[in-house]
């Protein structure tokens, strides 16, 4: 057979060499960041640093693996900062609303919370996917839309003031706690994570969102019930996005309408730097955590060697149109 | 090469599905317009007051130019999240080297406004130049790019002024442009309807026009055809971001601060919402400035009702954000009728 | 001499596009390009239009050579190419389109009405009944084709390229077509020709050049060769040895269609059955509606009336997901856009049309292991090569890729098996093996719908051929009728009935 030949033959040795390169480039350049800024502040190597350097990005590897979820199939969540603020301020006001209703009993006030702000997250991406997958709405506008609709929510809910008085007990669950010494948020986004994992990797439901971001037509003529998974991965996406939401109000210990800020763009850097690709059907687990790493090294570092705010924001948009061009030469590379 | 072929119409649409057509993209807009009004003279008569005709006129001008803007680049097949951004950047450049000038040279207020404004200019050139090069050759996602560039302005605005209104551009340059009637109308209004018409122009009657239609419309066929594909797509960002600017430096001259607040996301929403609302594709080749100004004034006409109806201001982002999901999902609707007859 | 190439090679990720071809065009006269779909024809024109630069050769045009050529280039030295993928603006009126890039305009501010008398003038010319103020996406594709040759020649043209003219004009504008050439070819112009009709080839050609797989293999006088010679200069074979022997034995008839009309009336009022054990061809045009019909049985296009039964049950509203189950599948013709998720890996693509199976997944969860085992024994059948599953479709070969088509396939239990176009874009090596597999299917009572634009390959090996035309079905053909004169005929049938009413 002719073409044998050609496809059989090992590609070139130069190409092998620079997807290995692509393959290192983010963890050196991670260790070099981590050096470069431990010159000029030797603070951000102290234990104390690193542990908290491990803890920011615990948060920021659940948002942007919510990222992953909806980029893998060539979408985009432009909603998942306020969605954060939306679920933050509604939960707190389950917990304290119900705790002025029912007395003293915490627990079910946590629960109602939690169950609230989950559910909070739920309707958003259920808006979401239907708009994305149904009514065939661009992911941006859908949820360009829906980033505008829970800043609505989260300011009108809580009169644009933080929402006091979350209780202390779940401070204590979901960020003060410890499981053999580990942070609880670091347990809790290694818990999910690992979830994650399995699912985009061991089941029907992950393989079809590769597939679908592979290729959308090709996945709707092999038959795949491409709506529903659509619709899921952004009901998912939100869902987990509630998660990190209730775990960051835990911290703040307050329901906070602004809560979201930069998250973003920030989950999208992460996720993109970390190499899931825009082009949709390429991600996984490790990728968002590396690139959370990195997101989260930079960040920290900057606060430390106190650099100004804006000028951090004006560094996070480069790093935004950074990633495109790594994603870009990854492809290339590919 | 994957070249998709061209959707083809078996049988010429028929009367019917013509109208349904026309009224989908085009009789809308019109009809809306003519009920929105009806509806506030039924029941707010305030509307029609001189003073908030001309608020909404100004308003509805400080759109129209973003929204002509945004027009542009999606007519590329592009998208633009940054103009709000170039707004508040323009703003406060503008009023800073306005400011710093006049501190320098007190009597020369000609050369201070036309160098201020031009400085001002200069920030939408820049950002659009940087959303320009990197979509056009690198081929990217806008949004990403735009999302960057977004992060990039809105954070040069801020560490300018630090938050801080910035006050000392010339009184002239407030008083007797930002805030003075022509004729008995807002100068902004003129200058707006100069801007659409100049557009209008270039859209119908330029080469520029063509090129910007034929990219969006089909890149491959564009390029074999020599059209200059990649200057165009840089052109339109570049127009994209110097039209925000304009209505950067309208806004300023009429408030008499430079502010990083001016502009934001909601000048971002609202832009694509007029375009969309207008029949603008967001699969990029179509779209028309005229009906974008329509799509402009009814977006401010409901915003100037919903402000006198009392509705909570936090609401009303929550309806631009159904408004414009609602746009999209009827263009895809009509689109997807039109293909399957 | 006109164009002068010697040489030229270029290489696409996991293919040889062409190996060192020599080409040359003198002026006036219509050289023909032979070969089957992906021998490299249109990687030549495209090089010659400056689509893309050879990664070797020499490539001279006029006497001097042509380094770092774009299309716009290449128009303005007088290359003018008519590709199949139209270089049309769909929402652009056609005297817009035939403009393009080359607009009359003093300062960037156009001369509109010299460019309307202009295009009034060359479509007059032309002979064409096009209105210039239409919007091309109103045209049918015929017209379509009519505007893109109309726009080649709007300029300075010294070298025109032709791929596939007629696969949409019908008789008569096939003939005005002929004209055309004739007259063209008369002022100097040389013209390269695309096609593999024999009929053209001989009425047209002054020589023909046949490439397969990527090389020159011959460049002959079109005066002396027959058209067996060109078929097995094509193929590399003997026209016995390229289709095998199929035994039909028809059974029980699998599927069965009735008065089927599609919303977009692309199909109106077909019936047509396909039986166990024999294969069914479709023939039409392009753009007849052949491939929107089995499109439609499995569930990929809006139907508006009709009935379908599979098996003798009725089926409604098709899917793709429910028409898997009732064990039909589909192969679409366009393997990149509709079939392959290109950046993952063959195994997934394999499976992806059965993970509802519990060899697949058991309660959602992939059975990874059985998935690994069950791909690997349908690619090892297949012989795709080399056997790793593990590798991204993307870097795969035509022929391979439709390997991991067919493949898929093979994972459920399948009795009906819709092919569309299923030998565009792959080597005669591959082409020979889909061939064998489908004799393997039939042969295990499988029926094969078999719709395809390559006339040979329906007349060789459907056992009964129907005919398309506009939409609708206007022959049904068995035994000695299967043949390309009759074919042909039925494709200007309702021309010839309209004339004569």
């Amino acid at each position: 057979m002719a073409e044998a030949k050609s496809t059989g033959a090992a590609r070139p040795a130069g190409v092998a060499w620079t997807a290995l390169l692509v393959q290192a480039l983010l963890p050196i350049a991670l260790i070099l960041l981590l050096l470069g800024f431990a010159l000029v502040e030797s603070r951000v190597l102290s234990a104390g640093n690193l542990l908290n350097l491990l803890v920011q990005a615990s948060y920021l590897a659940i948002f942007a693996s919510a990222q992953m979820m909806v980029i893998i199939t060539r979408g985009f969540d432009l909603s998942l900062g306020t969605c954060v603020s939306a679920v933050s301020v509604v939960s707190a006001l389950a917990m304290t609303g119900s705790l002025a209703a029912g007395g003293e009993a915490t627990g079910l006030a946590i629960a109602a919370g939690m169950l609230f702000g989950l559910g909070m997250g739920a309707l958003i991406g259920l808006f979401n996917g239907f708009a994305v997958a149904w009514l065939r709405v661009n992911p941006f506008v859908a949820t360009l839309g829906s980033l505008n609709i829970c800043l609505g929510i989260a300011t009108m809910a809580s009169d644009g003031r933080p929402v006091f008085n979350v209780p202390r007990e779940f401070s204590a669950l979901v960020y003060n706690g410890s499981v053999m010494g580990v942070p609880m948020p670091v347990v809790l986004a290694v818990l999910l994570l690992a979830v994650l994992h399995f699912v985009l990797n061991h089941t029907v439901f992950g393989r079809a969102l590769f597939l679908i971001g592979g290729n959308p037509t090709a996945a709707a003529v092999a038959g795949l019930p491409s709506r529903r998974y659509l619709t899921l991965a952004y009901v998912l996406c939100s869902l987990i996005a509630a998660v990190g939401a209730l775990m960051l109000t835990g911290r703040t210990g307050s329901g906070e309408p602004n809560l979201g800020g930069n998250l973003t763009l920030e989950s999208i850097a992460a996720a993109v730097i970390g190499g899931v690709s825009l082009r949709g059907g390429i991600g996984g687990v490790p990728s968002v955590i590396l690139g959370a790493l990195f997101v989260t090294v930079l960040s920290n570092g900057m606060n430390l060697t106190r650099i100004d705010g804006n000028v951090q924001m004006i560094v996070l948009g480069s790093v935004i149109i950074l990633a495109v061009f790594l994603d870009r030469f990854r492809a290339v590379a590919r | 090469m994957t070249v998709r072929p061209l959707a083809v119409h078996a049988h010429p649409p028929t009367g019917a599905e013509q109208l349904s057509q026309r009224l989908l993209s085009v009789g809308l807009l019109p009809i809306l317009l003519v009920l929105s009004v009806a509806f506030m003279a039924v029941f707010e008569q305030k509307f029609f007051g001189l003073n908030n005709l001309f608020n909404v006129l100004r308003s509805t001008s400080f759109l129209a130019i973003v929204a002509a803007g945004q027009m542009l680049v999606l007519i590329v097949g592009g998208f633009d999240l940054s103009v709000g951004a170039v707004i508040a950047l323009t703003s406060t450049v503008m009023a800073k080297s306005m400011a710093a000038l006049s501190a320098a040279m007190p009597d020369q207020t000609a050369a201070i406004i036309t160098l201020g404004v031009l400085a001002g200019l200069g920030c939408g050139v820049f950002i659009g130049l940087i959303n320009g090069l990197c979509v056009a050759f690198l081929r990217v996602s806008p949004f990403m790019v735009t999302l960057g560039t977004l992060s990039i302005a809105t954070g040069l605005a801020l560490l300018l002024t630090q938050g801080i209104p910035v006050y000392g551009m010339p009184d002239v340059f407030v008083k007797e442009f930002g805030r003075a009637l022509w004729l008995g109308l807002p100068t902004t209004v003129y200058i707006a309807l100069a801007i659409i018409a100049l557009v209008w122009f270039m859209q119908t009657r330029t080469r520029l026009g063509r090129y910007l239609y034929a990219v969006g419309g089909n890149l491959q066929a564009a390029i074999v055809s020599g059209v200059p594909a990649t200057l165009n797509v840089i052109l339109a960002y570049v127009l994209c971001s110097v039209l925000a600017a304009t209505a950067g430096v309208l806004m300023t001259a009429r408030l008499g601060s430079g502010q990083a607040s001016m502009g934001g996301d909601d000048m971002m929403l609202q832009s694509i919402a007029a375009a969309v609302i207008a029949g603008v594709s967001l699969r990029g080749g179509i779209g028309r400035v005229e009906l974008v100004a329509l799509g402009a004034l009814f977006l401010s006409i409901l915003t100037n009702a919903m402000n006198l109806l009392r509705v909570d201001s936090k609401m009303q982002v929550v309806v631009l954000g159904f408004i414009l999901v609602l746009a999209v999902a009827l263009e895809e609707y009509a689109r997807r009728r039109r293909r399957h007859g | 001499m006109l164009l002068e190439m010697r040489g030229i090679s270029k290489a696409f990720p996991g293919v040889q596009a062409l190996d060192r071809v020599d080409f040359d065009l003198r002026a006036g006269e219509v050289h023909v390009l032979f070969g089957e779909n992906g021998a490299g024809k249109s990687t030549l024109i495209n090089i010659i239009a400056g689509t893309f630069a050879p990664d070797a050769g020499s490539f001279e045009f006029n006497g001097e050579p042509m380094r770092g050529l774009t299309p716009h280039r290449a128009r303005v030295i007088g290359i003018s190419p008519v590709f199949q993928e139209f270089s049309l603006v769909a929402e652009m009126t056609v005297e817009e389109n035939l403009f393009l890039g080359r607009e009359i305009a003093k300062a960037g501010v156009l001369n509109r009405g010299a460019m309307r008398e202009r295009a009034a003038r060359t479509i007059a010319d032309l002979g064409f009944a096009l209105e210039p103020g239409r919007k091309v996406v109103e045209l049918s594709r015929a017209h379509q084709q009519m505007t893109e040759i109309a726009k080649a020649l709007m300029g300075n043209v010294r070298v025109l390229i032709l791929d596939e003219p007629t696969a949409s004009l019908t008789e008569s504008e096939t003939v005005r077509l002929f004209e055309l050439i004739a007259q063209l070819k008369a002022s100097g112009i040389g013209i390269i020709y695309v096609s593999h009709r024999m009929s053209e080839i001989k009425q047209l050609g002054d020589r023909i050049t046949v490439l397969r797989d990527g090389r020159l293999i011959a460049t002959l006088d079109a005066a002396g060769v027959s058209e067996n010679e060109l078929v097995e200069l094509m193929t590399g074979r003997k026209i016995d040895l390229l289709f095998p022997h199929v035994d039909h034995r028809p059974a029980e008839t699998l599927l069965q269609v009735e008065d089927l009309t599609l919303a977009d009336h692309s199909v109106e009022g077909v019936d047509f059955h396909a039986r166990a054990g024999e294969i069914t061809g479709i023939a039409g045009l392009v753009g007849c509606g052949k491939s929107e019909l089995i499109r439609a049985v499995y569930g990929l296009e809006t139907i508006i009336g009709g009935t379908i039964r599979v098996e003798g049950q009725a089926y409604g509203h098709p899917s793709p997901a429910r028409s898997l189950e009732r064990g039909v599948c589909y192969f679409p013709s366009d393997r990149v856009v509709e079939g392959l998720a290109l950046g993952r890996p063959i195994r997934e693509n394999v499976s992806m049309a059965a993970l509802d199976l519990t060899r697949f997944a058991r309660l959602r969860i992939m059975q990874r292991g059985s998935e690994r085992r069950i791909v690997q024994g349908i690619v090892d059948q297949l012989g795709l090569r080399p056997p790793n599953i593990e590798r991204v479709v993307g870097n795969l070969s035509g022929g391979n890729r439709q390997k991991v088509m067919l493949a898929r396939g093979l994972t459920r239990t399948t009795r009906v098996f819709l092919f569309d176009e299923p030998t565009v874009g792959i080597d005669v090596g591959a082409k020979v093996e889909v061939y064998e597999l489908m004799k393997q299917l039939v042969d295990s009572g499988a029926a094969i719908v078999l719709v395809s634009s390559e006339l040979p390959e329906v007349l060789h090996l459907a056992n009964r051929l129907y005919v398309m035309h506009r939409g609708r079905m206007v022959a049904e053909l068995t035994g000695a009728d299967i043949a390309e004169q009759r074919v042909l005929a039925c494709f200007f049938q309702d021309e010839k009935t309209g004339q004569a009413a």
